[in-house]
């Protein structure tokens, strides 16, 4: 059984008396420790995906979803908000940190939700934030900080619940390409060597490169890369091939 | 929870312009609701004070049916002042002091030489008082006494306005004429011991006689038409009126000063009434602006929202967050408040502040002081009601659905 078990994934927006959807039936298979990529132009429904397998959107009905053998269909919020704090991880374009909190305090905030002891978080988070580099920065707001810097402590916030998965909406986009290399490493690096979970939306074709899988949607249809992760999966360099050709 | 209210202290500070303009609204709210009934306790105490210890006395004990008969036949209910009557009185648990007093309507003239042209005689009121007993029922009676003024066996006090009309100055004779309880006229002679302010609404022809010398002019030797006790708590007064006319039985009625001037009760009771629908008025106009607040914020950082959901806040969680933002705002308005209003009664505790009543020819200092369940009450409409206010932006953002919230929306 895959970790992530998408089957006839539809979901369809109604904007006025207008009805627009924006995934036609997408079936997906991901396994656990993977680092996929999700690409494809934009509207084609990499980020209404996203948005549906983090439980922050639902698909319609008839849809089945199922996260580590779990069918996820027909949560209520406050059930799909728990599942979201203790599964699953994001990392967010904009980077999306908490202003009034500092790095330490945005890293582990979506801990404090729980109940956790406070010395044990504490020693996980100044972990994590060595391991991204945020030793010097530990209490600076985040408007004291670069872009990079900024994403390193979503990276970190993403992971400090230690989730299964961590979803990451285009993570570079706001990036030079210095910074974006650098947290590509390091997002790679927290991969192999935590063994979670990596899935990101995205045009950069440097993730493309990097990704040892790569499933492609147009128009709200799973066109390549589809199936199981471990028999369907591209290799990086013909999804790079893809994009470069577009 | 701990962490929402540390998020929540710093939110209220992150825009520091609105905050303090709303906390301004607050502190001025929530200081003058205060301070204005602080001002109203004072004026109050003074009203009551003076009607009770400087002009009426606590209660009034009269034959039964006095005071209903007051404007028609007010001495054919006089009676004797026996000594056993008064111990009576005074041995009822909580009466202090016990007054005998008459009430009676007469003339008076300046007494001039025989050769001059008789001057024109005056309407007035009298209050024929003890100088011996008076002062323990009416300690505050002489603090409306001008300067220099002698109350005595001899002497009588015209109200200003009297004294005025007389051209009547301090050791003038004087001539009163009054009618007795059989309709005979009967004059007396006096001299004036000096003229007294009136500190509250009343008659302005008034004096305050000597009472040996009205039973002269009445006829009413031994007599009296009233009793004035002092009690040893004014606030007990209401427990007190009905030992009283225990003690005394039917022919006789006992009447708290309230009762015999309702008017004063009345203002007293519209001062209340108006200045709770001020209060409400303005508590409404600042827990609307801490409302708003809360909007502006909710609108402002709908993302933050929806980063907070995405990273699994319940709505509860959320709707908390906005919920101890307008909480940290109440409390905080509240407090200045508070301290503002404390500032003010303290500033004008030990006087400063004067009221003159329509119709007194006297204003007298009025000394605001605050009252604890008054003001709790405030600071707790304040504060609670703040986060009652806030409960509609507070639901709105924890509505927010994660997806759109996220995209600003």
């Amino acid at each position: 059984m895959a970790f992530i078990e998408l089957k006839d994934i539809k979901k369809t927006y109604q904007l006025g008396k207008t009805q627009v959807p924006a995934l036609k039936g997408v079936d997906l298979q991901v396994e656990r420790g993977e680092f996929t990529v999700v690409m494809g132009p934009s509207g084609s429904g990499k980020t209404t995906l996203l948005n549906i397998i983090g439980l922050l959107d639902r698909a319609d009905e008839g849809s089945s979803y199922r996260l580590d053998g779990e069918e996820l269909g027909g949560r209520d919020f406050n059930e799909m908000a728990g599942l979201r704090n203790r599964k699953i991880g994001f990392i967010f374009q904009s980077f999306n940190l908490i202003p009034v909190l500092n790095v330490v305090e945005n890293v582990e905030f979506p801990c404090l939700l729980r109940k956790e002891d406070r010395g044990i978080l504490r020693k996980r988070v100044l972990t994590l934030a060595g391991d991204v580099g945020l030793e010097p920065y530990l209490h600076h707001k985040p408007d004291e900080l670069s872009g990079g810097q900024r994403q390193r402590v979503a990276i970190a916030r993403a992971l400090a619940t230690q989730p299964e998965i961590v979803l990451a909406d285009e993570p570079t986009a706001n990036l030079d390409s210095v910074t974006s290399e650098q947290i590509l490493d390091l997002m790679q690096r927290l991969n192999e060597s935590r063994g979670v979970t990596f899935l990101f939306s995205t045009h950069d074709p440097r993730i493309m490169k990097r990704a040892r899988r790569v499933v492609r949607l147009a128009d709200g249809k799973l066109v390549e890369g589809n199936g199981n992760g471990s028999s369907g999966a591209e290799l990086p360099g013909q999804a790079s091939a893809a994009l470069e050709a577009r | 929870m701990w962490t929402l209210l540390a998020m929540a202290w710093r939110n209220v500070r992150r825009n520091r312009r609105r905050t303090l303009i709303t906390l301004a609204a607050m502190v001025v709210g929530v200081g003058a609701v205060i301070a204005v009934r602080g001002v109203l306790n004072g004026l109050q105490a003074g009203i009551i004070r003076t009607s009770a210890e400087g002009q009426l006395g606590a209660l009034q004990v009269h034959r039964a049916g006095y005071l209903d008969n007051i404007l028609s036949t007010p001495l054919t209910m006089d009676f004797p002042v026996e000594p056993a009557l008064l111990d009576r009185l005074r041995d009822v648990q909580g009466v202090r002091a016990v007054s005998p007093r008459i009430q009676f309507a007469g003339s008076i003239a300046k007494s001039v030489p025989a050769e001059e042209e008789l001057p024109e005689a005056l309407f007035f009121t009298a209050l024929a008082v003890d100088p011996k007993t008076e002062p323990a029922v009416c300690p505050l009676r002489k603090d409306a006494y001008l300067d220099g003024t002698r109350f005595d066996d001899a002497h009588l006090v015209l109200g200003s306005a009297l004294a005025e009309s007389l051209a009547a100055k301090v050791d003038d004779e004087v001539v009163l004429l009054a009618p007795d309880k059989d309709g005979s006229l009967n004059g007396e002679v006096a001299r004036v011991g000096g003229s007294m302010h009136a500190l509250l609404p009343g008659e302005p022809k008034v004096a305050v006689v000597p009472l040996a010398l009205a039973q002269r002019l009445l006829r009413m030797e031994g007599r009296a038409t009233e009793l004035a006790v002092a009690v040893d708590d004014l606030r007990d007064i209401d427990a007190v009126k009905p030992r009283l006319a225990e003690a005394l039985g039917p022919e006789w009625e006992v009447h708290t000063w309230l009762e015999v001037v309702p008017e004063r009760q009345l203002i007293m009771r519209l001062q209340d009434g108006v200045s709770a629908i001020v209060s409400v008025v303005f508590l409404v106009l600042m827990l609307l602006g801490v409302a708003n607040t809360t909007l502006m914020a909710v609108l402002e950082r709908t993302r933050e929202v929806g980063t907070m959901l995405s990273l699994g806040l319940t709505r509860a969680q959320v709707m908390a967050l906005f919920l101890l933002e307008a909480l940290v705002l109440g409390a905080l308005g509240a407090t200045g408040g508070l301290l503002l209003a404390s500032g003010f009664v303290a500033r004008f505790a030990h006087g400063g502040l004067q009221f003159r009543a329509p119709g007194a020819t006297q204003p007298f200092d009025v000394l605001p002081f605050l009252t604890l369940p008054f003001t709790l009450v405030v600071l707790a409409v304040a504060v609670l009601g703040s986060v009652l206010f806030a409960l509609y932006p507070a639901r709105r953002a924890s509505r927010l659905r994660p997806v759109e919230a996220l995209a600003g929306r």
